[in-house]
């Protein structure tokens, strides 16, 4: 039985959901109807929800454990939360598409974002599926990316000259550089719940492919850098205030849209971790074990 | 935002965009109203109307009042009224989606302006993008304005209505032949002074510019790629969806638009007309021309 009334705002990405307030405690039903939602559309959106930190904390906890990020600033009663708060003095570095998180060994499963402070106008958000966008590739690309795996790098992403880690200091930022060499993704990445497979490199994190010559690895990634960002793959979401979004990290790209300077806009976001990313072809043991 | 007329403007965007509201199309309007709503125009480069119930005629005469109109060489229009056109987008119709362009820069006094009426849309999806090309222009590097501001650019027809197309289109070979003669390649500033507002914006689009002149071949199609890649910058970008009776009027001098490409197998049928505007120039070459 449906509890939650959920409507498509693309025919490829995004649904918003409706019928239900975030700072009560919610059965397990509806958790399930929200995850469900999350997969189907892979971004949700919810309006007019007044909820505390601990109750955002509590929401985004119901589907894992949280990841603490390593440079942005916690939110006091609740410090697995981070304060993006961007302003003349503290301008934005997220206008650029990126999956969040992708320079550790268990990037995000998905993040929920909630918006304190709004300017008065822009601020957007866009979301992008990396699975429309994989599948809008050749069969020849598919194949031949299926086969890769790439190198994501938390330096690229936050380098020391960056407002992020301006912002941090320095001490704080060459700790983060240190606590996090680069890892390996899969190209293409099977996802865990669905089993669908969809891009898996991003501009803000994916330094190269593995296995390419250096030239070869910048004009693929580019090429795929720039196919993303077709408007047949996303949705463009205009905040309201006490909005929130929930996407799913392991098969989305967002881009935060920096046109509101010098205005102020401050948003809380909560990061549930995720699992290991695999392709179908290069499955864990364990995974295939399950499967079978 | 009121101003003197009788309508509200909201504005949807730092860049560019703004509702207009308080106003009926189908109504004849005073010149005051056409004056104000021309100056809105201006300051927002895209207006959306919605809830209007127009007429292909009522339309057409809305659009007259801002100029003469255009009559597009091949696309199919509405019976007896030859400056509305059709666009109706549904399975192996012409999708004319998918892409970046400006509209009908093939021609030397491109359209000023273009009214687009939604006749029948679907629930979810084709949605249109515009984006600003003055924006766009000044998130350019100083270095890069002052390279391209001198060049021109060649605008073809047939990059966008290329021979296989007239299969689509339901033209006769006769008719495509006449078009191709009649439209030979045009050559625009790549970075065009706004006849109105005076402001500099791009002037370059993936839909009929096929290279830069003076530059090499391999050198026109990268600044071109990087260019067409420029202009996508959600900053720069509003991205409306559509509902019946809406009607979006934008300034295609500063202006490029995009049609998302989603909603297929559903139909999407749009009424169009576009006002001619003026040859396009640069106002720094034309100082110079004249010392």
């Amino acid at each position: 039985m449906a509890k939650l009334r959920v409507t498509a705002l693309t025919p490829t990405i995004g649904g918003l959901i409706e019928g239900v307030d975030l700072s009560q405690q919610l059965d397990d039903e509806v958790i399930a109807e929200v995850r469900a939602a999350l997969l189907r559309h892979r971004v949700v959106f919810f309006v007019d929800q007044h909820i505390t930190p601990m109750q955002h904390r509590d929401f985004a906890a119901r589907f894992g454990a949280l990841h603490t990020h390593p440079l942005y600033p916690g939110v006091p009663e609740a410090p697995e939360l981070f304060i993006l708060d961007n302003h003349a003095n503290n301008p934005t570095d997220n206008d650029a598409w990126h999956t969040d998180v992708t320079f550790i060994e268990t990037p995000p499963l998905g993040a929920v974002l909630y918006a304190k402070q709004l300017p008065a106008d822009g601020g957007d958000t866009l979301w992008c599926n990396m699975r429309a966008a994989y599948e809008a590739l050749s069969p020849a690309m598919q194949t031949f990316l299926a086969q890769l795996d790439a190198v994501h790098d938390f330096a690229r992403g936050f380098p020391a000259r960056g407002t992020v880690a301006k912002a941090a200091g320095a001490d704080k930022h060459a700790k983060a550089v240190g606590e996090h060499p680069p890892v390996i993704h899969p190209v293409i990445r099977t996802h865990p719940e669905t089993g669908e497979d969809a891009l898996f490199v991003n501009y803000g994190f994916t330094a190269r492919i593995k296995g390419l010559r250096r030239k070869e690895s910048d004009a693929i990634l580019n090429m795929l850098f720039d196919h993303i960002q077709k408007p047949e793959f996303q949705v463009r979401w205009r905040w309201k205030d006490n909005a929130i979004a929930f996407w799913d990290n392991r098969i989305t790209q967002h881009y935060a849209v920096n046109d509101y300077l010098p205005h102020r806009r401050v948003m809380h976001r909560a990061t549930i971790l995720g699992d290991r990313p695999f392709h179908r072809s290069r499955m864990p043991q364990a995974l295939k074990t399950a499967a079978e | 935002m009121a101003t003197q007329s009788s309508f509200d403007v909201t504005p949807l965007s730092p860049a560019l965009g703004a509702t207009v509201s308080g106003l009926k199309l189908s109504d004849p309007l005073g010149d005051t109203v056409i004056t104000d709503l021309r100056k809105v125009l201006l300051d927002h480069e895209v207006l959306f109307f919605e809830d209007q119930e127009l007429t292909p005629v009522q339309q057409r005469d809305f659009a007259s009042r801002f100029g003469k109109l255009h009559l597009h060489p091949i696309r199919p229009s509405v019976p007896g009224v030859p400056e509305v056109l059709i666009l109706n987008n549904e399975p192996g119709s012409d999708t004319d989606t998918g892409n970046w362009r400006a509209d009908v820069t093939f021609i030397e006094t491109p359209p000023m302006a273009t009214l687009l009426y939604a006749h029948e849309v679907p629930e979810r999806g084709g949605d249109t993008l515009w984006s600003s090309m003055r924006a766009a222009y000044d998130a350019l590097s100083s270095s890069v304005r002052a390279f391209l501001a001198p060049l021109d650019a060649e605008h073809d027809f047939a990059m966008s209505f290329p021979p296989d197309h007239l299969v689509r289109l339901n033209i006769g070979i006769e008719r495509y032949a006449w078009a191709r003669r009649e439209y030979p390649p045009v050559v625009h500033p790549v970075v065009r002074t706004h006849p109105e507002t005076g402001r500099d914006g791009l002037f370059v689009n993936s839909g009929f510019t096929t290279r830069l002149l003076g530059l090499s071949k391999a050198e026109s199609a990268k600044v071109l790629e990087l260019l067409a890649e420029h202009i996508q910058r959600p900053e720069f970008v509003i991205r409306r969806q559509w509902k019946p009776g809406m009607l979006a009027f934008w300034d295609n001098r500063v202006t490029q638009h995009y049609t998302v490409d989603d909603y297929i197998p559903h139909r999407r049928v749009m009424h169009r007309v576009t006002i001619l505007g003026d040859k396009p120039f640069n106002r720094a070459r034309l100082r110079l021309a004249a010392e």
